[in-house]
């Protein structure tokens, strides 16, 4: 049973000094000769950021800021633990309450203290065993090929490793999802569900729902869940999701401030909390909220300037133009080379100084967040340039306007919920119609540029079309019709050509770029299928 | 002086405790590293005292979320003999002190739905009384019978005494508090046990003092 940690490179993360002489002994014994020690969850981070371990061991409850769940988080987000790494979380409590926080990032094990030397062992060995035998599926999930993943995953279950058998089901079910499969997916979660009433199955069976458009269904089953599961934080996360789909923003607001209260620690959750609230003109919950994640922010890699600039925004709502102020000076100070940052600040500034009658004030103000805005404009989150194409009407800059909510309209066409944002600022503060027009231009100068391209296809300037693709992709990388031409046309080319590696790469790439943007099964399939047979040719 | 949630103090409190007793145990084994042969015998009953003191604490903990419906397991599917393995692990530091032979026995092939931590904590603690009490060696199997996957844990020494034999998968009565047992391990063990259910079937124990080397047996289904 024993395993040899010789050539393994270990983190412990444990504030508690005897507990690390412990497991410093407990590792050397089993052979571990590089064994880093951090004692909070900073200084965790930064010896990740030095060295890539193997395995991580971390304790849960660690003295001062970070818990062991935002180490995970931050090392995740900051993609600072290998694909292959082992991370186990070590806890004085059951692991119940652990997962209570975790919305994406599950440690691959937990541990409870007192841990002997054996526990570990065994542990260990088996993540490691478990991250081998599913390394070829993960590998294609981190690169983002789903297709392949689940085609791994499928082979792997045909292996039957009882073992491995219901993680793999859900990995399977989970990529099914992803790659938008639905029916599919459906038909996965009913055979386990079959075998054995299990949460993930029913929290699975209920996204499927959800993506099938069946709200009601939806939340159905996620509030049945919670009833039975009351701290399956995943369910409130998707209730809240249903609710919002189906426009409901109120019921949406109550489910999140419930989950929120059951994992206050959680910053993205409290995150959402604060714009849903700040949304809906709940003034006081998203106050609370926004200074909760400013809070959080503090020791978190998922501080963000919005967060100051939605706090102070909240102030300026409220009527205290002076609190919100106050705010703004903390966001300068706290993200001084941060552009994004000095132009939400701006922003705020500029309406601020407005609202007190101090007219000087604010053109100044707006002056600094236009220059600003030529610089950086198009690197910075689209609901912030929305805000800024407002700040400019308001201004009087109409031309300015008329390009920032162009190119709005045209990199997001596809985004439904984004859309509906741009369409809701200019019926209130520009006109009723000029969205409407607005969109239908965009609308007609797609189907030009898609018509323009398949013409020069059909006549057979392929060379031609791929250029016309290619520069579209460029000025739209989000468009659903121009990325499916795209591929259409290389996998053509591909059948009238001698086998080429790129080619097969870059239509690859832009299959994982449709998934990722959420595009449907049933417009990707095929092409995958066809992308497949390709690249099996290549290999013989 | 505001008036006190004494549940949410124990609460905490008992959390504190245990942070303590993890603690004191990494001390326990510090020290023991400074025996490299033989270890003197009063490590043996501090190592049983820490793992009966935190399996009770964990019991108590949990007992309490149950009660205020604050509770639910986390079903998986687990192999019979990765939990055997998991319970072997835990105990090993006891075991390695004294001359108590802990055996295992299982199918390589058996799978139950269970929510492991839980189980585990629930046989860790059998087996640790176990020791306590049997001659020389204690079996731990895991086996089919029927729609039940079955954990039984059979010993050598005295047998339960009368008023903890049942076979009618009903809790010890917590009444007898003249001597000072609550018996809290049986109590958990059932109600974990009760909590795993599959359509109409429900999981249950039972104990009796039928074990193959003449002492106590204690069965655990899962359904």
């Amino acid at each position: 049973m024993a395993i040899n940690l010789t050539s393994k490179k270990i983190l412990i993360i444990e504030d508690n000094a005897s507990m690390r002489e412990t497991m410093i002994h407990i590792l050397g014994s089993l052979g571990g000769r590089f064994l880093i020690t951090a004692e909070s969850g900073i200084n965790a981070i930064t010896a990740m950021k030095i060295d890539k371990f193997d395995i991580v061991l971390c304790d849960y409850n660690l003295l001062g800021k970070k818990t062991g769940q935002q180490v995970l988080d931050d090392a995740r987000f900051l993609k600072l633990l290998p694909v292959n790494a082992i991370f186990i979380m070590v806890t004085g409590e059951t692991r119940q309450e652990l997962v209570l926080s975790a919305i994406d990032n599950k440690p691959d094990d937990y541990l409870i203290k007192p841990i002997s030397k054996d526990q570990l062992s065994t542990r260990i060995e088996r993540c490691t065993a478990r991250k081998q035998y599913l390394a070829c599926v993960e590998n294609e999930m981190d690169s983002g090929n789903f297709y392949q993943a689940l085609h791994h995953c499928k082979r792997l279950l045909e292996s039957d490793d009882k073992k491995m058998r219901l993680h793999l089901l859900k990995i399977q079910a989970e990529l099914t999802i992803k790659i938008g499969d639905f029916k599919a997916a459906e038909q996965l979660y009913e055979n386990i569900l079959y075998e054995r009433e299990l949460p993930w199955a029913r929290l699975g069976l209920g996204t499927v729902a959800f993506f099938l458009g069946d709200y009601d269904q939806a939340i159905e089953t996620f509030k049945d869940l919670i009833v039975q599961h009351p701290s399956m934080m995943e369910a409130y996360d998707w209730l809240v999701k249903a609710h919002e789909a189906q426009g409901n923003d109120d019921n949406a607001l109550s489910s999140l401030n419930s989950a929120v209260n059951l994992s206050p620690m959680s910053i993205l959750r409290q995150k959402k909390l604060a714009m849903l609230a700040d949304k809906t003109d709940n003034l006081a919950i998203a106050h609370k909220a926004y200074s909760a994640v400013i809070k959080l922010g503090k020791n978190s890699a998922q501080k963000s300037p919005a967060d100051f600039a939605g706090l102070a925004n909240v102030y300026l709502k409220s009527n205290a133009p002076n609190e919100a102020l106050k705010i703004l000076n903390q966001l300068n100070l706290r993200f001084q080379n941060d552009p994004e940052a000095r132009l939400r600040s701006a922003l705020l500034e500029s309406e601020i100084h407005l609202t007190n009658g101090n007219k000087e004030l604010a053109q100044l103000a707006f002056g600094k967040a236009s220059v600003l805005n030529e610089q950086f404009s198009k690197n910075l989150p689209k609901e912030l340039r929305l805000n800024m194409a407002k700040t400019l009407y308001l201004n009087g800059d109409k031309m300015a306007c008329d390009e920032m909510l162009n190119d709005l309209v045209t990199t997001n066409i596809d985004n439904k919920l984004f859309v509906k944002d741009i369409v809701n600022m200019c019926d209130t503060f520009i006109g009723q119609n000029y969205a409407m027009l607005l969109i239908k231009q965009v609308r007609k100068e797609l189907a030009d540029i898609n018509n323009n391209g398949v013409n020069l296809f059909l006549e057979g300037d392929i060379k031609g079309a791929l250029d016309v693709f290619e520069k579209a992709i460029a000025k739209r990388p989000n468009n659903h019709t121009v990325i499916l031409n795209m591929v259409k046309i290389i996998i053509h080319d591909l059948k009238s050509s001698k086998p080429d590696p790129d080619k097969i790469i870059k239509a690859q790439a832009y299959i994982n770029k449709a998934i990722e943007i959420g595009m449907p099964h049933t417009q990707i399939s095929r092409l995958q299928t066809e992308l497949d047979s390709f690249q099996n040719a290549t290999l013989q | 002086m505001a008036a006190i949630n004494f549940s949410e103090l124990l609460v905490s409190s008992v959390d504190d405790i245990k942070n303590s007793l993890a603690t004191l145990h990494a001390l326990i084994s510090q020290l023991k590293n400074n025996y490299p042969d033989k270890k003197p015998p009063e490590f043996k009953q501090l190592e049983f005292e820490t793992n009966r003191m935190n399996n009770s604490l964990m019991q108590l903990l949990t007992l309490h979320k149950i009660d205020l419906s604050h509770f639910s397991l986390t079903i998986d599917e687990h192999s019979a003999a990765d939990i055997l393995e998991d319970v072997a692990a835990q105990q090993s530091s006891l075991l390695s002190l004294g001359s108590i032979q802990l055996l295992t026995q299982s199918q390589s092939d058996l799978f139950c739905y269970c929510d492991a931590t839980h189980i585990i904590n629930a046989l860790c603690t059998l087996v640790n009384n176990a020791q306590h009490y049997c001659l020389s060696k204690v079996l731990l199997s895991a086996s089919q019978e029927g729609d039940y996957v079955v954990f039984c844990l059979e010993d050598d020494g005295t047998g339960y005494p009368e008023d903890l034999l049942r076979s009618d998968q009903k809790v010890p009565g917590l009444e007898d508090t003249t001597t000072g047992n609550t018996h809290l391990g049986l109590v958990y063990v059932e109600t974990i046990a009760q909590l795993h259910v599959k359509a109409d079937q429900k999981g249950f124990i039972t104990t009796d003092n039928n074990s193959q080397f003449g002492g106590a047996r204690f069965k655990l289904y899962l359904p």
